[in-house]
């Protein structure tokens, strides 16, 4: 079965943001909700790396673990998805995860949280599959579509891949086997207990 | 793989959610969890077998239910001149969800944050609705029939009193080719050549510096091809940001090639942060530099001694100025230590084919067109044109502005760099089916028609500058800008005068831009009219990708609110102006629309000199349906494709002879190993047969300007030859070839002579079609020129910005003197010298340079006024290192003061500290509008076209500076100061 | 408590690190080869257990890559706090019964005199059952958000719960402000009595008189009242702050601010409600009298003489010098 992941090989990241404006436009986030951002280590130094970072879909998700409500579910394909109807924006999710994932809109006063918002990996939520209800609250539901998440199959220069886990590890080793370098595969060790050898 | 969701068994059903929810009451059978387990798939068949591996969609299953019944129609993406395909999907004429483009060989389903946002701009509640004109200082609705009669009405006053050169016609690289063409067209028959629009501050410098050594100013290779090289070298582009989708091409080609990947610049950029060696120099030194590698080049032999002999010209006077530059003086002047470079130079050199990449950080300087000569001459002296993998390739900026270019939206030619000579004049009035008296009869003066215009660097100036010394009828009285940013225009605070006291000011655009903003701000109570219009998403057309690719977009969407086409536009005017029926006589026109397809006709009739000629509407459609077929790497088509069968991706200009000749473009330029009928080609003899040259004792001796025993494939000319005329056919016994009906047309052509009807100015073809026949350049085959006699600096010379912090090496390496160029004065031997006199450099020690972010295009307005593309930069920065920033008490993030060298200007922006610039180095991005010395001027735009973010431009601070071959602004090296605020 | 040992030792490195890297910054940064230098996750991870880099968006917070902390705070909510919650204030619970059945209710010990003195007036009782309410409320909505998942929801389904904790956090978020305002006026009006003193020691030594019939003698509130005092001044001081840290997101610190702020808040709470637990049950079954003082603000006599000795001698000692005739601010009860 499949087990859908999102690696980032940031040697290929140029933080050209394509997956951020892509994430937008397919499910029309917002203003102030990035579901998907991409991060910049040592900016303007030799070693600069950026990476894309969004929810990794953990494998036994902390947040899913740390819900006071409990309204979280994982699919068969390992995405970790939330039912907003349940969520009460508590913020804990938020803490519990390694990623920076869980978004929040700002409602009412003294900063108190929406219901939470996060990336779906492309795979909507609890309402049925493609309907409108599902799209309000989650934006598009492109694996029902047989589709990737729209911010990989944009990816200015392939360097974030989403798919099965076990045939994207085996393009990233490819890729780091032929070139002869990588800075790893980033968040796998934290949100999958696993590690790409290369 | 996915497992369908019918396949699956009810207990994996359980599996996942059930563990989860174990407790559930009843009320959450209702929310549908359990559904959600059986999520289908299949997305991920052909994965695996992908090289490098890109995420690929195999076949969909059907669409969903929101996006079921949708049309998918292609566009090009109008951002940069990458050229993306963008795939729209469209439900009841709404654009509704954007797909990737697999099937594009430039992009192969990516795109760049603009790329993948560009599905807002046409829902953008910020456009501009309807035409609007500013009555006693307040914005005021009108119908689309008023404002061009009243534009019209005012620009004929103007003509009246002033004559047709007081108008200045700006136009864009946003348009299509069949718009700028058009807008070309127009200033023909309006009777100016002030017809500019960006190429003159993007790579004017390139297309005068590269044509004139080896005959077109285009990019020679393609971004797919620099997947070949073994050394990619960038000096003075930053690709990651300005063309994202390009490092698709370069990382994977330098991870294939395990290639060197040099990035020589005064920034440490985020393509920087991929290389394999980078190199910091101060900005504005890049001839040094060059210089410097050429230098270790020679001194080891590591030059290309046969291709130097074959196919160039003048490479002993290059090596007199080469020696020039030992280590210690390059070291002195750039900064780059000489090991370094030493180590570059070997490997640009020797581990081949290498190719040299560059974008505004060359061109957009006073020495422009020498630096890119300079970089043309180290392609020369090492070998590396004309093959796979190597060459100059020339990013260019805007989606069009290679097209725009072409098609001579410019001051110094007709379409297709015919130029502006009686020759010119009389083909192009041939081809657009008007009396060339007729024409004649529209400009002020012969002599007027064929005086190159007022570049759009200097506009202001043509307005401001007293009358005399503006070397026409009279000043420049009104402007029409149809797509054009005016604070990417340097020194703003100057412009302002110019926009305070022209008599009318017209701007089209989608956005009413920074024109509007400051006009308002200057004072103006009246004479400024904004339209709106639309963008090529809601128009169809072709446009150029920096490959010199044509690409066809189609329709997306209607115009939304009011906005017409720009075609559409054009055409108002025409008619208010009484030329109509004369401009659009061969043109169907329905509804004052004219029709694209029929515009790109009328060019593929007249644009020979550029090999314009062969790309019908019809092929380049059957190109963008058959996407799919063009292999990635070499970009061609199997040869046994009914529709596109051996062409090659866009039909990549130059492409031959008429449509019927199924030329399949040239991917490659000057690529000898190729036969012209499958993309091959020589340096084009644009300069003459051969040359007198003075020798050492006196006399002199007359070189040949031809290539020597280097010939295209197949040639069965098996040397160098002049360009193909008539006269030359018959010579060689080829004019039997020509059938009556195009010897009819040449005879027609020159009656008197036809012998001199060359394959330029032959309406029929025939001679393109011979010369291909027989394996042979229409335009001949010459040798490439390191001596550019002709050029103002025939071998390039490095000359210290007109603003430098180096003032000791302003004595020996002065900028040129004073001179009159198109039509104004060029004074920057006086500024420099007062400058240094003034201890400028003193009161503003930190060299400024500026260029792009990722997020925003140009001007910036169209994509500020995108939310999706606004968030991810919110405020006006410059970069400044810590060292500079902790000797001024600046804090990373903290607010300062910026001031120029000139008019006392000043902004107030954000500070970023960072090591990306080197100690006395700033820089700031150019795409912020807005505001104007820390004022915030929002409230200046029509109510609700506010662009979201707004902030300082970069050009308040800029200076003066023109290179005197085209008068390109001086962006990359100024001199600044800040301070905390 | 290894969570917070370990945000200490985070902090610790990140100023250790950051001192290092500017001690070795390059001092030429021209001769480079940025793809040989690109920094890696896992050097990252071990330097730091923390990657942060510069996003351009406003959302600092953001700029953290990489936290894998959050993996042991989730520990800390799931594990640890329920375990430390659940003790004690099942422990508490639990002690408290087995004190009741062996102790019982502890009585007046010379009955009741008929005679009562003010102990509490209305203000102060407004105060304190303001204080109260809020406490038990932001008490059962705060365990919700513990032990509702594992408890409560099973028995009530997602709906109906998540519809009860959205309330809950609701009121959870807005009786904060009632709640810290007590807890100020609380710590202003009785701060001049709950000043330790050697009176306290005494006290203390013979441990409150709680076993036998021993009555240590005290002011107007003795070490166990002045522990409750300062319980609730110290505690609600931590829970008030770390609360508003936790529902003002981000204004005040980054992720690992948050972090801590949530252990502190779970921590001091859930000790909090086991130590309130307590002063109910001493106020209401524990003690014959006792109640009286919160409830109608007057005490028995006897009572006030048995636990408040020396707080009685002070009163009947200052209602004679303030008043010349026999008029006692008590008064007999007819």
């Amino acid at each position: 079965m499949a087990r859908m992941k999102f690696l980032c090989d940031a040697d290929r990241c140029i933080e050209c943001n394509a997956c951020v404006t892509a994430c937008k436009n397919e499910h029309e986030v917002p203003w102030g909700i990035n579901r998907r951002r991409v991060v910049t280590i040592n900016d303007g130094k030799p070693g600069e790396r950026s990476i894309s970072m969004a929810c990794m879909h953990c494998t036994d998700a902390p947040c899913a673990a740390v819900c006071p409500v409990n309204c979280f579910y994982t699919t068969a394909d390992g995405v970790v998805l939330h039912s907003k109807d349940l969520c009460i924006g508590c913020g804990y999710c938020f803490y519990a995860c390694p990623f920076g994932a869980p978004q929040y809109p700002k409602v009412g006063n003294f900063g108190s949280r929406g219901k939470m918002d996060k990336c779906t990996f492309c795979a909507g939520g609890p309402e049925a599959d493609g309907s409108k209800a599902e799209y309000e609250k989650y934006g598009a539901n492109r694996l029902t579509e047989g589709k990737l998440p729209l911010c990989a199959e944009m990816c200015s220069t392939k360097s974030l891949l989403a798919g099965d886990g076990e045939i994207i590890a085996q393009i990233y080793k490819e890729r780091v086997m032929k070139r002869g370098y990588g800075s790893g595969a980033w968040g796998w060790k934290t949100a999958y207990r696993e590690t790409i050898e290369s | 793989m996915l497992i369908r969701r019918t396949q699956r068994s009810d207990s994996e059903r359980r599996g996942s959610v059930a563990t989860v929810l174990s407790g559930q009451s009843g009320g959450l059978d209702r929310r549908t969890f359990l559904r959600r387990s059986g999520l289908a798939g299949g997305a991920l068949a052909a994965l695996s077998t992908l090289p490098l591996g890109s995420v690929r969609k195999a076949e969909a299953a059907a669409a969903g239910p929101l996006t079921a019944g949708a049309t998918v129609r292609k566009n090009i993406c109008t951002h940069c001149s990458v050229g993306c395909t963008v795939t729209a999907e469209v439900l009841n004429g709404v654009w509704i969800g954007q797909e990737p483009t697999w099937d594009s060989p430039i992009n192969r389903g990516s795109h760049c944050a603009k790329g993948a946002s560009v599905r807002e701009l046409v829902h953008s509640e910020r456009r501009l609705r309807y035409p609007m004109k500013l009555v006693g200082g307040q914005w005021t609705r009108v119908s689309w029939e008023t404002a061009i009669n009243e534009i019209g009405d005012k620009l004929l006053e103007v003509r009246e009193k002033s004559g047709p050169d007081s108008v200045y016609w700006l136009g864009s690289a946003k348009m299509t080719n069949e718009g700028a063409y058009l807008f070309r067209k127009l200033g023909a028959f309006w009777g100016t050549n002030n017809t500019d629009h960006q190429a003159r501050i993007c790579h004017s410098t390139t297309v005068t510096g590269v044509a004139n050594t080896w005959g077109y100013g285009a990019m020679t290779n393609s971004f797919n091809d620099i997947r070949n090289a073994k050394t990619q070298m960038i000096m003075g582009g930053n690709p990651a940001e300005a063309h994202p989708v390009s490092l698709q091409h370069l990382l994977e080609g330098k991870e294939l090639q395990k290639a060197n990947f040099i990035v020589i610049d005064p920034r440490l950029t985020r393509t920087a942060a991929h290389a394999t060696e980078y190199v910091r120099m101060r900005p504005g030194t890049d001839i040094p530099v060059l210089y410097g590698m050429m230098w270790h080049i020679l001194q080891n032999g590591w030059e290309d001694k046969e291709f130097i002999r074959q196919r160039v010209y003048g490479f002993d006077d290059l090596r007199k100025e080469v020696e020039k530059w030992n280590p210690e003086e390059v070291e002195r002047v750039t900064g780059i230590p000489g090991e370094q470079l030493k180590r570059v130079a070997k490997m640009f050199a020797t581990e081949k084919p290498s190719t040299l990449i560059w974008a505004m950080g060359q061109t957009q300087k006073t020495v422009g067109t020498a630096n890119v000569r300079a970089s043309c001459i180290l392609l020369l002296m090492t070998g590396n044109v004309g093959g796979p993998g190597m060459g100059a390739n020339i990013f260019r900026g805007h989606d069009n502005v290679q097209g725009a270019t072409d098609v001579g939206l410019d001051i110094v030619t007709l379409p297709f760099y015919y130029g502006l000579a009686e020759g010119a004049w009389k083909h192009w009035s041939r081809v657009w089916d008007v009396d060339y008296e007729f024409l004649k009869s529209r400009f002020d003066s012969k002599q007027i028609m064929e005086a190159p215009g007022i570049p759009l660097t200097r506009w202001f100036d043509a307005v401001t500058l007293p009358k005399d010394q503006v070397a026409q009828k009279d000043n420049v009285r009104a402007v029409f800008v149809q797509g054009h940013a005016s604070n990417s225009i340097t020194r703003i605070p100057e412009s302002l005068n110019g926009l305070k006291a022209l008599e009318l000011l017209v701007i089209a655009d989608p956005h009413p831009t920074t024109w509007a903003s400051l006009a308002v701000e200057v004072g103006r109570k009246d004479g400024l009219y904004v339209l709106p219009v639309a963008t090529q998403f809601e128009c169809k057309g072709s446009r150029v990708a920096s490959n010199r690719s044509l690409q066809w977009g189609e329709q997306i969407v209607k115009p939304i609110f009011e906005s017409k086409d720009d075609l559409e536009i054009i055409y108002l005017l025409a008619k208010k102006f009484g030329f109509a029926d004369k401009m659009f006589k061969n043109i169907k026109v329905e509804n004052n629309l004219p029709e694209a397809e029929d515009v790109l006709r009328e060019m593929n009739r007249g644009s020979w000199s550029t090999g314009y000629c062969g790309q019908s509407p019809e092929r380049l459609k059957a190109h963008m349906k058959n996407q799919a077929k063009f292999d990635m790497l070499t970009m061609r088509a199997p040869k046994d494709d009914p529709e596109v069968g051996g062409d090659y991706y866009g039909l990549p200009w130059p492409c031959w002879g008429s449509p019927e000749v199924r030329h399949p473009g040239t991917p490659l330029l000057y690529n000898t190993n190729l036969g012209v009928m499958d993309g091959g080609g020589t340096f084009r003899p644009r300069f003459g047969i051969e040359r007198e040259e003075k020798v050492a004792d006196g006399t002199t001796r007359k070189v040949s300007l031809l290539a020597d025993a280097s010939y295209s494939k197949d040639s069965e000319i098996k040397d160098g030859y002049p360009e193909f005329t008539l006269a030359s056919l018959k010579k060689l016994g080829w004019d039997k070839d020509l059938t009556e009906a195009e010897l009819a047309t040449i005879n027609k052509i020159n009656p008197a002579t036809p012998d001199a009807v060359s394959w330029s100015l032959d309406l029929s073809g025939g001679i393109q079609r011979v010369a291909l026949k027989h394996g042979c350049v229409p335009y001949g085959n010459g040798k490439a020129r390191m001596n550019a006699f002709g050029l103002p600096d025939p071998i390039p010379v490095h000359r210290e910005p007109i603003y430098t912090p180096r003032v000791d090496l302003v004595a020996k390496y002065p900028t040129l003197p004073d001179a009159k160029q198109f039509r104004v004065p060029n004074i920057g031997f006086s500024v420099q010298k007062a400058a240094v006199e003034k201890g400028i450099a003193k009161q503003f020690p930190l060299i400024l340079s500026s260029g792009r972010l990722v997020e925003y295009e140009g001007g910036g307005e169209e994509t500020r006024t995108n939310p999706w593309l606004a968030e991810l930069q919110q405020d006006m920065f410059i970069e400044i290192s810590p060292a500079d920033a902790a000797d001024r008490g600046i804090k990373d993030g903290g607010w300062v003061w910026v001031s120029g060298a000139e008019n006392n200007a000043r902004a107030r922006m954000k500070a970023l500290v960072t090591e990306r610039v080197g100690k006395g180095v700033a820089w700031m991005p150019f795409h912020f509008g807005g505001w104007l010395a820390g004022k915030d001027l929002r409230g200046n735009y029509p109510k609700g076209t506010d662009p979201i973010v707004l902030g300082e431009s970069a050009n308040t601070i800029t200076t003066y500076g023109y290179d005197p071959a085209t008068n390109m602004q001086e962006t990359k090296v100024t001199l600044c100061q800040i301070v905390a605020a | 408590m290894a969570s917070l040992a370990r945000y200490i030792r985070l902090g610790l490195g990140t100023w250790l690190l950051a001192l290092m890297i500017t001690a070795s910054m390059p001092s030429a940064a021209q001769q480079v080869n940025p793809t040989a230098s690109a920094v890696k996750e896992q050097q990252l991870l071990q330097e730091l257990n923390r990657i942060q880099g510069r996003v351009s968006i406003p959302d600092q917070r953001s700029g953290v890559l990489e936290q894998p902390a959050g993996r042991e705070w989730r520990e800390f909510r799931n594990v640890t706090l329920r375990w430390v919650g659940g003790i004690a204030i099942l422990g508490m619970l639990v002690v408290l019964v087995v004190f009741y059945l062996t102790r019982g209710m502890v009585q007046i010990q010379h009955g009741r005199s008929g005679r009562t003195i003010v102990r509490f007036g209305a203000f102060e009782r407004f105060v304190h059952w303001m204080t109260a309410t809020c406490f038990i409320i932001l008490a059962v909505s705060g365990l919700n958000i513990t032990f509702g998942r594992p408890l409560l929801l099973p028995l009530i389904g997602h709906e109906a719960f998540s519809a009860w904790s959205q309330w809950a956090k609701y009121a959870h978020n807005y009786l904060s402000f009632p709640f810290t305002i007590g807890v100020v006026l609380i710590f202003l009006m009785w701060l001049g009595g709950n000043i330790p003193n050697r009176v306290d020691v005494e006290w203390i030594r013979r441990g409150g008189g709680i076993v036998g019939n021993d009555h240590p003698p005290a002011y107007r509130f003795n070490a166990g009242q002045k522990a409750v005092y300062w319980i609730v001044v110290i505690g609600g001081a931590a829970v008030a702050t770390s609360g508003y840290a936790l529902m003002l997101p981000f204004y005040l610190s980054g992720i690992e601010g948050m972090q801590i702020a949530a252990v502190v808040h779970a921590i001091v709470a859930v000790l909090f409600v086991a130590v309130m637990l307590a002063h109910i049950y001493i106020g209401t079954i524990g003690m014959e009298g006792a109640f009286e003082a919160m409830g109608s603000g007057v005490v028995d006599v006897n009572w006030a003489k048995e636990h408040h000795s020396l707080w009685l001698e002070e009163e009947e000692a200052r209602a004679a010098a303030n008043d010349a005739r026999p008029k006692p601010a008590a008064t007999a009860a007819e």
